[in-house]
């Protein structure tokens, strides 16, 4: 089924050439790395594209009927659903292909935030992995459920402050690490799965490209700043998502085939996890007398996670 | 007592804290995040527990869970995930477990929108989920009243073993009244049949399936067990309140937001030579069928005021049953009905001569 979309370098003069498929006048918050994502995401790819939409601020933002800034077929269903209604397109695809009555080499690829993905949506998303559909799933990643007023989900970091983990007295935020939504969907075997951030665009359409032309069901989790949840300046969404794989809080790997490679290891140039969370108001009570253990708990949990991605690397490396 | 200011989602929090709720289970959705938000901050300083599922349909297993133990639990959502919750709303109604299940309603269907709503209704009151089952249902239209009916949900339904619900809105949800929360020393039903170790006693079973070897009729009888429990409920716990009855010539039967709204309008239309009147279900189910019944004696017309496309109005139709005339006037899809509009429907709804009856029908 899978035909090659071809590998050429993401240059900036192809790209300026090509049209944006999300369009502006959408109503997503200034400075929300969302739109970023989806932006760079759709400029990676040349066929027809069909795009699956969860409930969330990327949906409700961008669709508000009679206006929508999707340039692309578009569509959305319910919030626990994505993976399944693409599925159902991808199947209705195939089936018109095996019919003779589409001709066209298409793309289908479903957006959720990190509510709609790892916690309702997990379950649609995971029997489209093992079914494998010829899909691309991408979480634009803001650790919480922002639409809905800044609540806990479980992509949520340690510590951080929401409005259902609210740092008080007695409990400092969130006291679970995050779910590596990531690492599960690379352990349903699928075709690829990989991490992202906008900040290095170039790496990130790549990936969209390759995730495209594997052969089976793709899985990208991208971080996108959310300035309302993560309590930061409108101007640093980037500079956020850069710190994030800087501190190795979000690493960039790839997983092709069971083949797992990281694509940005800063080595000794590793920052603290404070230099991250610091411009966040999400974690301001982190840096309050009494809660260092969390600050380390912190560090520790990332460095944990960063030394066992490279293991994986190491075993499954090319 | 003094007063405070508080929005309906909060003070519906607080009510359910102090009838001792202990364990609270939720999931995001406008427009009732106010809950959890309020919930996740309080329950730890009395020693209750707040868990935010990752689902609605998992928020309402962990609110089966945790009622098979004996707590106090509670969840609360809206619209799409109440919809999402329906499955276990059925099994714990076969189960005979308390729970106290809050809506605030917006408007659909489908993703809909976030405003306020009344369009659960056929769901709430006729058994969203499968089998034959009723929830108790309570339908709120001030701040105080969602205080007062939290409370006695708790009790209500510990007291009958079933799941209540409390159906409110966006208006009642979001909305900021001044309350009176009083300090409550919550009535402890004593629960034999909850899961609690079975230390020096028999164990007890849970169970809403009844198709074992031997069981042949077990779900009839377990049916008609339910049944002579939600007739109880029909017989005592009926709540509704009436305005201006006693020589009203036109009625309006409306509940929640819609009948707060149409209270307005009894007003104005009194100051018209209207002879205006209102009836308020406080209970959705069980219906106040008896007092619409005797109303429809005496009236010349029931006007049914509704935030969706007429669904409690067969409801009233029903308790009529043909003895006078019956109106519907409503806005789906999270339109707020307006006191103008249901003051033009009564004034067209009026007879207009002695043996003419010309009334309006906006459906």
């Amino acid at each position: 089924m899978s035909t090659t979309t071809k590998e050429k370098p993401v240059t900036l003069k192809t790209l300026t050439n090509k049209q944006d498929l999300l369009s502006g006048g959408h109503r997503m918050c200034a400075g929300c790395g969302a739109p970023t994502v989806v932006r760079q995401v759709l400029l990676a790819i040349d066929e027809p594209v069909v795009i699956s939409n969860a409930t969330g601020c990327l949906e409700v933002s961008t669709c508000l009927f009679p206006y929508t800034a999707w340039r692309v077929p578009w569509m959305h269903s319910a919030f626990e659903n994505a993976a399944a209604t693409a599925s159902g397109i991808e199947t209705m695809y195939r089936a018109l292909r095996k019919k003779g009555k589409i001709k066209k080499n298409m793309k289908f690829i479903a957006f959720g935030g990190d509510g709609g993905t790892y916690d309702i949506g997990f379950q649609a998303l995971s029997g489209a992995m093992e079914r494998g559909h010829q899909l691309l799933y991408i979480c634009y990643d803001n650790g919480a459920y922002m639409n809905t007023g800044i609540q806990r989900s479980s992509a949520t970091p340690f510590g951080a402050n929401t409005t259902t983990c609210p740092a008080g007295s007695k409990i400092p935020g969130k006291l679970q690490k995050r779910k590596d939504l990531t690492r599960i969907m690379a352990a349903h075997n699928v075709a690829y799965a990989a991490q992202a951030s906008p900040h290095n665009w170039r790496d990130l359409m790549t990936k969209v490209k390759k995730a495209l032309a594997s052969d089976g069901p793709a899985y990208m989790g991208i971080v996108a700043p959310c300035n309302r949840g993560w309590r930061t300046q409108t101007d640093d969404s980037i500079l956020l998502s850069r710190l994030a794989v800087e501190t190795c809080y979000w690493p960039l790997y790839e997983v092709e085939n069971g083949t797992w490679t990281i694509n940005y290891d800063p080595k000794d140039k590793k920052k603290p996890i404070t230099e991250w969370i610091k411009p966040q108001g999400r974690f301001k009570h982190l840096f309050a007398p009494g809660n260092e253990w969390m600050l380390e708990k912190f560090q520790q949990i990332v460095d944990e996670d960063w030394e066992s991605l490279k293991k994986l690397q190491g075993t499954f490396g090319r | 007592m003094s007063k405070v200011l508080l929005s309906g989602n909060e003070a519906l929090a607080e009510a359910a804290v102090r009838a001792g709720c202990k364990r609270y289970f939720g999931y995001p959705i406008t427009p009732q995040n106010e809950i959890p938000e309020y919930m996740s901050r309080r329950l730890p300083e009395v020693g209750g527990t707040f868990v935010q599922a990752e689902s609605e349909i998992a928020a309402i297993n962990m609110v089966f869970g945790a009622s098979a133990v004996g707590d106090r639990a509670m969840t609360s959502s809206s619209s799409p995930g109440i919809s999402l919750m329906q499955e276990t709303l059925s099994y714990l109604a076969a189960a005979e477990l308390p729970a106290v299940i809050v809506n605030m309603q917006r408007g659909g269907p489908g993703l809909g929108n976030i405003a306020p709503s009344q369009a659960d209704y056929f769901q709430a009151v006729k058994g969203g989920g499968h089998g034959d089952y009723k929830l108790l249902v309570y339908a709120p239209a001030s701040l105080q009243e969602v205080v007062n009916l939290t409370v006695q949900a708790f009790e209500k339904a510990d007291e009958y073993r079933t799941p209540v619900m409390i159906l409110g809105d966006g208006v009642i949800g979001q909305m900021m009244e001044p309350v009176e929360l009083p300090e409550i020393t919550p009535k402890r039903i004593e629960k034999p049949w909850a899961l609690t170790g079975a230390e020096g006693r028999p164990g007890n079973v849970i169970r809403s399936l009844f198709m074992l070897p031997g069981e042949d009729g077990m779900l009839e009888r377990h049916n008609y067990k339910l049944k002579i429990k939600y007739d109880r409920m029909v017989e005592n716990e009926v709540m509704h309140e009436s305005v201006h009855l006693e020589d009203a010539e036109i009625v309006i039967v409306a509940f929640g937001t819609a009948a707060r709204i149409a209270r307005t309008a009894v007003s104005i239309a009194r100051s018209q030579g209207i002879k205006a009147g209102l009836i308020r279900p406080i209970t959705l189910f069980p219906f106040p069928e008896q007092i619409i019944a005797a109303a429809a004696e005496r009236v010349e017309h029931i006007l049914v005021a509704e935030m969706n496309m007429g669904q409690m109005v067969e409801d009233v139709r029903l308790a009529v049953n043909g003895r006078t005339g019956v109106s519907f006037y409503g806005r789906p899809g999270g339109a707020v009905l307006t006191v103008e509009d249901i003051v033009s429907a009564l004034q067209s709804a009026v007879p207009r001569g002695a043996g003419q009856k010309k009334m309006h029908t906006v459906r």
